[in-house]
């Protein structure tokens, strides 16, 4: 068990109530972080995989910008779903494995804030990553350069929502076997809203449109996980522990 | 207020019991109820002003609908009855609603786009409510996947309860959906405050048929439920004498 | 009758709805029934006991 966990653990019997709680959230975030810079490699895939299917789509659709013009938003969202999924499995498995979880849970810290700081984390390595790569994404998909602005902040407000939807079904698959399906089973249908605001929001930005209604809808569905996913997600993680 | 009866129910052999005297009265009050509805929706009913003989759908497609909403309602309130109370009862509850939920499911998209096809001019739309109803099927295809993953009874049940209890939340949605967005279909006529939008000699069949379709739930989930309740309790003392008879 | 069956025009749609329909509710209710009988034959194994018929 790394130091951290350690003294995580140490926190919450020192100092029960929200002081020690703070610290315990930021010592969960930073070790995760930099418990993934480790491993850059692992942080690059989803990029990857983000940029890859983006590919896909003007070799299978046509190479004209004007007609990708038309699939854009869509498949730049569809993507970044995907994208998200895949780095979704990796959210607890890791600390699942080598025990650090359990410790989490043990710590006397509240488990839901725990697990909101390491969805915050997955969020700053993937979500926001994937809100800078999107714009370059989106011009070679023919988007004009100057909703370029707004695809990032529509692409970085949806993410944090997906985090969060995500790391409920992540919670639930702890320890099941090739989970991936069942996780995108499980994630999906809960993902839609997003991926419906958020591709609506940049297909009115493409066109030099208002966008700020359904990016309101995405910033509603983001606020309403914040406040409830990580709460489902502690409970389905107790859960996987038992 | 005497909550002996809450209690009565968390106890497996009582609840057994319970299903079976009741069933049959369920299953025949079911059967007469959906031979009534079928009569007043093909014969009594009269066409429409708009849709002619098109209109008798909504005789099955409410009905179905109604109970992919009303199955999963149950299912989350069972699942969350035995997260709080950790009562295996209401696991097996929640258990036996998904498979029931999730063929309607299918049946109310079925029947929706055969009634929106003439109607509307296509077989698919996705418009909100449609859209909601449809991951409403994966939300119970999702249930359904996540309990048989885990081979850990206690763990199962715990981890599906939490995932019907999250996804209720698009039950509200896909019923307020046709009043919060435009969409294609058509806003609830019966399903409303204040009085529902349709004559006396249309809407008595519909409620006959919503009723048959209900009580014929509430057979099915007695029966399912004696079957999960005697998968689940294995060796217990009670069994031996239920089976005998 | 054949009116009847015509449903002014729209047969096409209003009979398969109504057939999807209760061949779903007729898969359910042989799917629960034979679930319970399963259930009771796998107790009568598990438990060596004689067979009996009933619900």
């Amino acid at each position: 068990m790394s130091s951290h966990a350690a003294t995580i653990a140490a926190a919450g019997h020192i100092a029960p109530g929200t002081a020690g709680a703070a610290d315990a959230g930021r010592l969960v975030l930073l070790r995760d972080l930099k418990l993934a810079f480790r491993r850059p490699g692992q942080l690059i895939q989803p990029l990857a995989f983000f940029a890859i299917v983006t590919t896909l789509f003007p070799l299978a659709v046509s190479p004209e910008l004007s007609r990708l013009r038309a699939v854009a938003p869509g498949v730049l969202w569809v993507a970044a779903l995907l994208a998200s999924l895949l780095a979704l499995e990796s959210l607890f498995r890791d600390d699942a494995y080598d025990g650090t979880l359990e410790q989490y849970a043990l710590s006397g810290q509240p488990l839901t804030w725990l697990v909101f700081a390491k969805t915050a984390t997955h969020w700053l390595l993937t979500g926001l990553p994937l809100a800078l790569l999107a714009p370059l994404a989106a011009l070679s998909l023919g988007a004009p350069p100057q909703s370029l602005g707004a695809i990032v902040i529509c692409v970085g407000v949806g993410t944090v929502a997906l985090s969060l939807i995500g790391s409920v079904g992540a919670a639930l698959t702890l320890g099941i076997r090739r989970s991936g399906v069942l996780l995108a089973l499980l994630t999906l249908p809960l993902s839609l809203p997003v991926l419906i605001f958020g591709a609506r929001a940049t297909e009115l930005a493409m066109r030099g449109e208002s966008f700020v209604a359904p990016l309101e809808l995405l910033g509603a569905l983001a606020v309403l996980g914040v406040t409830l996913a990580p709460l489902a997600a502690a409970a389905g993680v107790r859960i996987s522990l038992e | 207020m005497n909550w002996r009866w809450f209690h009565r129910l968390g106890s497996p052999p009582y609840v057994y019991a319970l299903a079976r005297r009741l069933t049959p009265w369920f299953g025949w009050l079911s059967g007469l109820s959906m031979l009534a509805g079928l009569y007043g929706a093909l014969l009594v009913a009269p066409a429409d002003y708009q849709q002619g003989e098109g209109f008798r759908i909504i005789y099955v497609h409410a009905p179905t609908a109604w109970m992919s909403l009303m199955v999963y309602t149950t299912m989350a309130a069972a699942a969350a009855v035995g997260l709080i109370w950790r009562m295996k009862v209401a696991h097996a509850v929640a258990a036996s609603c998904a498979p029931v939920g999730a063929s309607f499911t299918f049946a109310a998209l079925a029947t929706g786009s055969l009634y929106g096809a003439p109607m509307w001019g296509t077989w698919w739309q996705w418009d909100p409510r449609l859209t909601s109803e449809l991951i409403l099927l994966f939300l119970y295809l999702g249930y359904m996947g996540l309990r048989g993953s885990i081979d850990d009874p206690q763990r199962a049940d715990r981890a599906s309860a939490v995932l019907a209890v999250v996804g209720v939340v698009n039950v509200p949605i896909i019923h307020y959906s046709v009043t919060w967005w435009n969409s294609l279909h058509q806003a609830p006529t019966v399903m409303r405050f204040g009085k529902p939008a349709m004559p006396g000699s249309m809407l008595a069949p519909l409620l006959i048929m919503l009723l048959a379709f209900t009580l014929f739930f509430a057979a099915l989930l007695l029966v399912r439920l004696r079957a999960e309740i005697l998968n689940r309790e294995r060796t217990a003392s009670w069994i031996p004498e239920v089976l005998k008879s | 009758m054949s009116q009847f069956l015509d449903m002014g025009g729209y047969a096409l749609y209003v009979w398969p709805a109504y057939a999807i329909t209760f061949a779903v509710v007729a898969l359910n209710v042989f799917w629960a029934r034979r679930l319970l009988e399963r259930a009771r034959a796998a107790a009568r194994r598990r438990l060596g006991v004689g067979g009996g018929e009933g619900a």
